[in-house]
């Protein structure tokens, strides 16, 4: 490439025009760092959405009363463990805990004497002493409770104040050790029974239980299973709430992308009358090329790999500014748009993820508009007659 | 209208499509005049005129080959990620089968690629000459390229609108695997015969090449590909799965296997297209040690990858699967 | 060198046809210098662009070095104007904002050609038409004079047979006018083929071989 003469020739074509392009580039790098800031979001959203589905077990089993979900009673598990094919059977008790309007917390109910539940939470509880935590009514809290706790000067227990209009005083144990603070940020960890009595269950009732089936050919056959066990059973599978995720944001990204797509529209068609509008000047210097000896074919080579270097330069430019703007800088402004209105506050950051299908689907918009738009014109200019250079 | 048109890769698809269909009908128009006016011998200003324009068919045609190529791509990835929204899907197998409409498409979209790398080996011999000999042939191909274009945009808009996601697909197990011992295989077949001919036909190919021998390249090449491609699915396929029972072409396209199956099925079809128009050109009398070379590199690649897949088990595990 | 039979060239202006040039017939050997005489409107430059073969006849016939050069495509045409034929522009047509070494390297680039031997010849061919101290310069900072040196570099790069030029004095003082002739008589003296169009005085009074071909509404004056 260095000592292509062609490609010499197009840079000093390309810092000899630079005046003419800037308006161009700066416009197109605009629409560029738009479309990928809101494609970066989403698909940062959808990665970390997918992350905790991953650990998710395939079933949830709910019990539902009024086309509501309302708690199931632990029974159930006995009988659900006697279905062939399933595994790792698990009681779960969870639910939002409101401190006031404005901030709540997800209460866990750990079973700490199940072998499994216990091995999953072996990441966060890997310095927490067992006995002494479970002798007592202790909690385990995430960063964003112990903050709200210690601002309202709780910084030994609180008190719960149950449904039933009981006060249930918990020690706060221990902060959570924080990794990812997306998921235990807003979290409250306690034994199941503790959680029970917070949420107001009864002693005998979970929230809903969940179960993994490894061969997932018998997925529809155990579905099918669980649903006859009791009349008021719903099932829940894994690929359920991914489609649920996948539809929730492709709604709101789909919207976006179609009236981007309207924008871009109109900016082909401006680019179209200016490429079209072509100056008696370019016109001039196209036909001296053309004269001394370039043939159509040359030209249109020059200008179409100019024009494919201001589509990959501001490309580049638009989708690393976008980068910066949303993983580094976290999206101001952008992320309430786009988040708005759904309880998603745990974003507070960006998981950096960026994959080949968000570029390529960035790139290919913006090219196939950019390029197409310029196809007829540049070929109006290219074929110049070189008589005009007389 | 559905959850599928609020997909990212469906709507970007779509646009895309739309655009090369706009471009593709404005071509239409031009490649007619061409064919209808065309005198090279004719100094009048409409023939000039006709010669600039060739120049404008000849870009768009790359335009139009650069981006069906990407969107092939494109269209396959987008295939493969839709299956999380249509129930039943597992991969792109599923997806494509969701209506009669999407093999079709898939299909067309390869011929359609074919048409247009022909179109754009002709211009190539055509511009290198002084009177322009293949102007009218290499229009006719333009043509059939473009009216694959109109026809690809119809199946485009019938396939997509006529996936019902209400209605589960099958996966690819059920697509491809064995139904109670029926036989998939062609003309009855089986594994071993199918891998006899496979070897074969590949050298074949190589010696009718060394030997320019053009009608026998093309139909050792035809009935290779045809015979790639149960080999592929039924036999190769499952040591890159490394599952005796995954049988499927498009799994492997999947991150899970490095995204293999886009060179395993780049290369047979570089491999087929390459060889193909050598021996078209070759039916015109020209020569082309280049696409000779393409394709050998892209036969010789695909097999080797297709093998070292078989190789790499066995020596992994001591057996075959 | 350059051999016309029978050339026409006409516009058709309401069903009447307007001719440029009318039955022309033209033998220019190789080596010699011919002065393309005749005022503004007598088509003379439209006889010079259809040798260069940047317009094309309406009739005829136009041999350059051999080729057919009316009937060639354009891909054909073009790398045979960039090899073949140098052309010297009446305003000089030198690109904007270029260097003058980065312009007399123009017409090799499209023959793909690297730029490290582009350069070298660009190089030459500045030496050549003695404006290699302006190498740097571009054409705004250049006066008539210069430009015209830089033009007759870039239509010397290619090394070709023959040359064409426009009104090559028009826009020249005196000085610098009769510099260009000397340069003029240097390329006869190198055996390069010359077609100069203009109306100059200055070029009736050369002072090496050369042939006078007249032409008057379209047709040559005399023979041809």
């Amino acid at each position: 490439m260095r000592n292509n003469s062609f490609f010499y020739f197009l840079t000093l074509n390309l810092l000899k025009e630079k005046r003419r392009f800037v308006g161009i580039v700066l416009i197109s790098t605009l629409l560029i760092f738009l479309l990928s800031s809101v494609l970066f979001i989403s698909s940062s959203i959808k990665h970390t959405l997918n992350q905790t589905l991953i650990a998710q077990p395939d079933f949830i089993v709910q019990n539902i009363k009024g086309g509501r979900v309302s708690p199931i009673k632990d029974e159930q598990v006995d009988k659900i463990v006697d279905i062939f094919g399933v595994k790792k059977v698990t009681k779960r008790v969870y639910g939002r805990y409101f401190f006031d309007d404005k901030y709540s917390a997800l209460i866990i109910g750990v079973d700490f004497l199940d072998e499994q539940s216990n091995k999953k939470l072996a990441k966060i509880m890997d310095s927490v002493d067992l006995k002494s935590f479970l002798s007592k009514d202790n909690m385990l809290v995430g960063q964003g409770v112990l903050n709200y706790l210690k601002s309202h000067y709780y910084t030994s227990n609180y008190n719960f104040l149950t449904p039933s209009g009981q006060m249930q005083k918990v020690n706060i144990f221990k902060a959570l050790n924080v990794k990812s603070s997306l998921l235990s940020n807003d979290i409250i960890v306690m034994p199941l029974e503790l959680a029970q009595k917070v949420l107001g269950l009864k002693e005998n009732e979970l929230t809903d239980i969940a179960l993994n089936v490894p061969n997932d050919s018998e997925w529809a056959n155990i579905k099918a299973k669980l649903e006859s066990l009791n009349f008021s059973t719903r099932v829940v599978t894994k690929k359920d709430m991914k489609k649920a995720y996948e539809n929730l944001f492709n709604y709101k990204g789909g919207l976006f992308l179609v009236l981007y797509l309207i924008v871009i529209a109109t900016f082909s068609l401006l680019l179209y009358l200016r490429y079209s509008l072509a100056s008696s000047l370019e016109r001039k210097e196209i036909a001296i090329l053309r004269a001394v000896g370039w043939s159509i074919k040359d030209v249109l080579k020059l200008k179409f790999l100019e024009n494919i270097f201001l589509v990959i330069f501001a490309f580049v430019l638009g989708s690393s500014l976008a980068y910066i703007y949303v993983f580094i800088l976290g999206a101001p402004l952008l992320k309430d748009i786009f988040l708005g209105g759904a309880n998603l506050k745990q974003f507070t950051t960006f998981t950096p993820v960026v994959d080949y299908s968000v570029l390529s689907t960035i790139f290919i918009v913006f090219a196939v508009a950019f390029l197409g738009s310029v196809l007829i014109p540049v070929w109006k200019i290219a074929v110049t007659e070189p008589k005009e250079a007389l | 209208m559905n959850e599928l048109f609020l997909n990212n890769y469906v709507i970007v698809y779509l646009f895309s499509e739309a655009v090369l269909f706009l471009i593709a009908l404005y071509a239409f128009f031009k490649d007619i005049s061409i064919l209808r006016f065309w005198d090279f011998n004719n100094f009048s200003s409409k023939q000039l005129k006709l010669e600039k324009q060739s120049y404008l068919l000849s870009t768009i045609a790359t335009f139009i080959f650069t981006l069906k190529l990407t969107l092939l791509i494109y269209f396959v990835y987008m295939i493969d990620s839709l299956s999380i929204i249509i129930p039943g899907a597992m991969c792109g197998a599923g997806v494509i089968s969701a209506n009669s409409y999407g093999m079709s498409l898939l299909f067309v979209k390869l011929i359609t690629i074919f048409t247009f790398l022909l179109f754009l080996t002709l211009n190539n011999l055509d511009l290198k000459a002084k009177n322009y000999p293949l102007l009218k042939f290499k229009s006719w191909v333009l043509l059939a390229g473009l009216l694959l274009i109109f026809l690809e945009t119809y199946l485009d808009i019938a396939y997509l609108f006529n996936i019902d996601l209400s209605v589960p697909v099958s996966c690819c197990s059920a697509l491809f695997g064995n139904l109670e011992g029926a036989n998939p295989l062609p003309f009855g077949l089986d594994i071993k015969m199918l891998l006899i001919l496979y070897y074969t036909l590949f050298v074949s190919i190589i010696l009718s090449l060394l030997l320019d021998n053009k009608l026998l390249t093309a139909v050792t090449l035809i009935l290779f590909a045809v015979i790639s491609y149960y080999a592929v699915v039924y036999f190769f396929g499952t040591y890159i799965y490394e599952l005796p029972t995954h049988k499927c072409p498009f799994c492997m396209m999947q991150k899970e296997y490095y995204y293999i199956g886009y060179f395993v099925w780049g290369t047979l079809f570089s491999a087929l297209f390459f060889g193909l128009i050598w021996v078209i050109i070759g039916l015109l009398k020209y020569e082309s040690k280049v696409l000779k070379r393409i394709t050998v590199t892209s036969l010789v690649l695909f097999v080797s990858l297709c093998s070292a897949y078989v190789l790499y088990y066995y020596f992994k595990n001591g057996v075959f699967l | 060198m350059v051999k016309i039979e029978n050339l026409n060239k006409f516009y058709e202006i309401d069903g009447q046809k307007q001719y440029v040039l009318n039955a022309i017939n033209l033998n220019i050997q190789k080596g010699e210098c011919v002065i393309l005489k005749g005022v503004s409107g007598s088509g003379k430059t439209t006889l010079l662009s259809i040798i260069a073969g940047l317009d094309k006849p309406s009739s005829g016939k136009v041999l350059v070095d051999g080729e057919p050069i009316s009937k060639l495509p354009d891909m054909h045409l073009s790398s045979f104007r960039a090899q073949k034929i140098g052309i010297v522009f009446q305003n000089f047509n030198l690109l904007d904002g270029v260097s003058l070494a980065d312009n007399a390297m123009v017409p090799l680039i499209a023959s793909g050609i690297g730029l490290k031997e582009a350069k070298l010849k660009a190089q030459d061919a500045l030496k050549l038409a003695n404006i290699d101290h302006k190498a740097n310069k571009t054409p705004i900072e250049l006066s008539g004079g210069e430009k015209q040196r830089g033009a007759i570099a870039r239509a010397l790069v290619a090394n070709p047979n023959l040359i064409l030029c426009d009104e090559p004095t028009a826009n020249l003082d005196r000085a610098n006018s009769l510099s260009f002739i000397q340069t003029l008589k240097e390329l006869h003296n190198m055996g390069k083929t010359i077609i100069v169009a203009t109306h100059d005085s200055l070029f009736e009074e050369l002072d090496f071989e050369h042939r006078v071909v007249e032409i008057s509404q379209g047709s040559l004056v005399g023979r041809g």
